[in-house]
């Protein structure tokens, strides 16, 4: 082919549409998921890491007794369906945080970043694409871990009812987890290094949200700061519904429901401002292809 | 007479595992011998890819060659490797600055291995000091490495292999990521080193004119053979008789059919090599007697329609060389 | 400084001095100032290790004691029962996990390739990464201990002869799975990943050797009560109990058992281990890979 037929071809003028937003996430979430395809070494390891986790806790719930989490209000199941909700949605939101991160991160290795960031892709599309796969990815191993739980004899109390709720009270813990991915995302673009956010939250929310025992046994500063994180009131609205059979029409439900929301509202505009100026100060120090 | 270096059938063979059990083979050095005296300063030419650094590090025990062997300082790199390894100094310039240890500074990274290469302590100091000052990083001696431009590194690893004053010095590329100061402060250490205290150098590049200008005796490389072993006298000599033009050609609709034109043109001798530039394809011919040739193959270019922006001539490269050498090797 | 200088003091040679004891020492000493660099690793590191303490205090108040004494060490309460345990596995998680990671960096940075043309040999390279590894999971296994003991009040048996005991019976376990260790790098160095391994790997020993549990709930599944008794680290846990929490000492008759297993493991898979790595450097030597940037 010379070059005057190429120019020809690509000089024919076909006016621009405005590609619709969920074609271009779904496009990210395909190449992300053909990516993600070539390290199946790696699916393997998580899936055997969260397998062992729950078995872990199941043995241990052997040696525990129900009576403080039948006191902190959550019935049906016992200790190991209390742990095994716990964890299985801490792990959820860390899983998928952290492969935010290690998105973020490896595009900026790549340089594949610069090349996305130069289409004209909006930042916050680019955002939204890069976080929906791993919260597709996430979903799974969420559900891998409770099935395998109900295999070793974890109960739930489900009314149609209250498993509406609990995918309620899912989403929004997915809503507020994506506001904290986005900002240590920010975060990881100004100092290039796995984000001291991600990890910090990552421990203290496991020490303080109540994933492995109920709130009352913390002492009252701990469990006041458990009251700054997202996952608590997830946690303790999803173990309401599923342990206790509870629904929208509960109190306790509801209250969970808006410090949910409330949360989101707050957080959203807070994550996607440290993000631009992440985002910003990257392309001040032309560092958004380094390492 | 013992060597200092001597190769017997080198040859080292890189598997390329394709996908579904396909297998490559890639001949990097293929059946080389040479031989190189104590203290002599020994250069090795040839383009990318030629098999050079592959040659390097089997004689500095990195890599196991696939057949043959050879000796170093008269210790087999089979069988003795630690007595090689006590008497060669490895400096690899294409990594660009890897292999130093990023998260130390430039002293420790020269302490450490002062340390592996067991230099007693207050020498080990004393050349570290030296060597620092040599290659002008005393300022940055406690800043780590990985702050460092990559010249700074080059020249970390420079000093690195000079640290415990081996015998003989594999030179890898050594002047690649210099500027143009430090690369002639290098070189003329390098020369001292080889007069005054008759270390043996084998020094690598693909830069003819650098080789010429240091080496005793020259081997050339190409495609993991030794096409050719002489002196730089000998080489010069070789390309006396070489006139060489370019054509630097805008705009053509056949290349090769122009090229095969240009080719049977009585006073072409040879095309040697075609080449991009920005805007426009090189041609690079060589001819009997290049004030002739020009206006023959100027009026040719016009019956073609070629449109060309220049033709002129040419300084001898390391490519006419190659086809000098070609050529001889098949009459 | 000219190149006549430098001449001059090349003129002079002393004589070089071959020591393995200053191979183990360079290698350590560098690779320990490299963790050191790792500021922000260091620090995050060192408060998720208290945090994981606190967490588990807080999970011991869940626990029925009468359940733990199943275990066999008396009366005993789960968080100093756990403490052991995941002091134990941490210190021996990472002392693994460090020496295959800064193999993988040498070969990702090309370091290796320079330390193959030295004088050092493997035994002397492993040794003083080994060493490094030692010392540096230490401090995290000291943090463990102290938080546990010097704030939680864990109740457990402190005095010189039991310290002295746990130093030997931590010495005795990293011995034990040296030779594993070992073998693991061999196999990094050739496949170049590592990582993956072993984390599965102290996954399992974590959750087979009985950190949070007494052994005898495995029993039901007999398999895996059968890996467990199969691995060194359920006898260095056993042991190391034995002494923190009942106060015996390394000439116990019970930890005797224990320490011969220990021994056992060490002399059997170290020459292993070292055959293992040795075949992987000249693997890497033939294929020249020895640096993959």
């Amino acid at each position: 082919m010379d070059v005057k037929r190429l120019i020809e071809i690509i000089s024919e003028d076909i006016p621009r549409k405005k590609t619709p937003i969920y074609r271009i996430v779904l496009s990210f979430i395909i190449r992300d998921f053909k990516v993600w395809w070539t390290y199946k070494f790696w699916l393997l390891l998580d899936i055997s890491g969260i397998i062992l986790f729950v078995i872990t806790y199941y043995l241990f719930s052997l040696i525990t007794t129900s009576q403080q989490v039948q006191e902190a209000g959550y019935m049906v199941g016992g200790y190991f369906t209390f742990a095994l909700i716990g964890i299985a949605f801490q792990q959820y939101v860390h899983f998928a945080v952290q492969s935010i991160n290690e998105s973020i991160r490896e595009e900026q290795w790549n340089g594949t970043m610069e090349t996305i960031l130069s289409t004209a892709t909006d930042f916050k599309i680019f955002l939204l694409g890069e976080v929906c796969f791993s919260f597709i990815v996430s979903s799974a191993l969420l559900l891998m871990s409770l099935l395998l739980g109900i295999l070793l004899g974890a109960e739930f109390y489900t009314t149609p009812t209250s498993i509406l709720t609990a995918i309620i009270l899912t989403v929004l813990l997915i809503a507020s987890h994506m506001d904290i991915g986005i900002l240590s995302a920010g975060v990881i673009m100004k100092v290039k290094q796995g984000s001291p956010v991600t990890w910090a939250f990552s421990w203290l929310s496991q020490l303080v949200s109540g994933v492995f025992y109920p709130l009352k046994l913390l002492p009252w500063y701990l469990e006041w700061l458990g009251r700054a994180f997202p996952l608590t009131y997830s946690l303790d609205g999803i173990r309401l519904c599923l342990q206790s059979g509870k629904d929208l029409t509960s109190p306790a439900i509801l209250s969970n429901i808006m410090c949910l929301i409330v949360f989101v509202i707050v957080a959203t505009p807070i994550a996607l401002y440290i993000f631009k100026v992440g985002y910003d100060a990257a392309r001040r120090d032309g560092s958004l292809g380094q390492y | 007479m013992e060597y200092a270096v001597e190769t017997f059938d080198l040859t080292k063979v890189f598997v390329d595992k394709e996908k579904k059990g396909a297998e490559r083979y890639v001949k990097a050095v293929d059946h080389v011998n040479i031989k190189v005296k104590h203290g002599e300063f020994f250069g090795l030419l040839g383009p990318n890819g030629a098999g050079k650094t592959t040659l390097i590090k089997m004689l500095c025990t990195i890599i196991l060659p696939t057949e043959g062997t050879a000796k170093v300082n008269g210790y087999d790199i089979l069988k003795e490797p630690v007595k090689v390894r006590s008497c060669l100094g490895w400096f690899h310039g294409e990594t660009g600055g890897r292999s130093l240890y990023w998260r130390l500074n430039a002293e420790d990274n020269l302490r450490f291995y002062a340390y592996l290469q067991n230099v007693p302590k207050d020498v080990a100091e004393k050349r570290i000091n030296a060597l620092l000052e040599f290659f002008e990083l005393s300022k940055d001696r406690k800043k780590l490495v990985k702050d460092y431009s990559t010249g700074m590194k080059v020249r970390v690893m420079l000093a690195r292999a000079l640290l415990h004053n081996p015998p003989i010095l594999f030179m890898d590329e050594p002047t690649i990521g210099l500027d143009t100061i430090s690369a002639v402060e290098t070189r003329k250490l390098l020369k001292a080193l080889n007069t005054e205290l008759g270390k043996t150098i084998i020094f690598t590049s693909h830069n003819m004119f650098e080789v010429e200008q240091l080496c005793e005796r020259i081997a050339i490389m190409k495609d993991g053979r030794i096409i050719a072993d002489a002196p730089p006298s000998v080489l010069r000599e070789m390309l006396r008789d070489v006139h060489a033009i370019e054509i630097e050609i805008r705009e053509v609709n056949n290349i090769s059919e122009t090229i095969q034109s240009l080719s049977s043109l009585s006073i072409v001798r040879k095309v040697v090599e075609t080449r991009n530039d920005s805007l426009s394809i090189i041609v690079r011919l060589q001819v009997d007697d290049e004030y002739e040739a020009i206006p023959i193959i100027a009026s040719k270019l016009r019956s073609l329609g070629v449109k060309v922006s220049a033709i002129r001539r040419s300084e001898p490269t390391l490519e006419d060389i190659f086809v000098r050498l070609t050529k001889e090797g098949a009459a | 400084m000219r190149v006549e200088d430098i001449i001059e003091l090349f003129r002079e040679d002393k004589p070089r001095v071959s020591s393995e004891i200053r191979h183990v020492w360079a290698v350590f000493w560098a690779n320990f100032k490299i963790f050191l660099s790792y500021r922000t690793w260091v620090i995050m590191e060192t408060i998720s290790t208290v945090a994981s303490v606190a967490m588990y205090s807080f999970m011991g108040l869940q626990v029925d004691a009468r359940r733990v004494a199943l275990a066999g060490y008396g009366e005993v309460d789960w968080l100093s029962f756990a403490l052991v345990g995941v002091a134990t596995a941490n210190y021996l998680w990472m002392c693994i996990s460090r020496l295959s990671h800064s193999l993988q960096h040498e070969i990702r940075e090309g370091t290796l390739e320079p330390i193959i043309t030295s004088l050092i040999n493997m035994r002397s390279y492993i040794i003083g990464q080994s060493i490094r590894g030692f010392i540096v999971s230490g401090y995290f296994m000291l943090g463990v201990l102290v938080v546990g003991i010097g704030i939680l009040r864990v109740p457990l048996v402190i005095n010189p002869e039991t310290i002295l005991s746990f130093i030997a019976i931590i010495l005795l376990m990293v011995l034990s799975y040296a030779g594993i260790g070992i073998m693991a790098a061999g196999l990094i160095l050739v496949y170049k990943k590592g990582d993956p391994l072993t984390f599965l790997f102290a996954s399992i020993t974590e959750f087979l050797g009985g950190v949070l549990f007494p052994l005898k709930y495995l029993e039901s599944i007999p398999i895996l009560y059968a890996i467990a008794w199969l691995m060194p680290y359920t006898y260095a846990l056993d042991a190391a109990r034995r002494i923190l929490i009942n106060g015996a000492t390394i000439f116990s008759l019970n930890v005797l058992i224990d320490v011969a297993v220990l021994l056992a493991y060490t002399i059997i898979f170290i020459p292993i281990g070292l055959r293992v790595f040795r075949w992987g450097v000249n693997r890497i030597r033939y294929e020249g890979t020895v640096a993959t940037y």
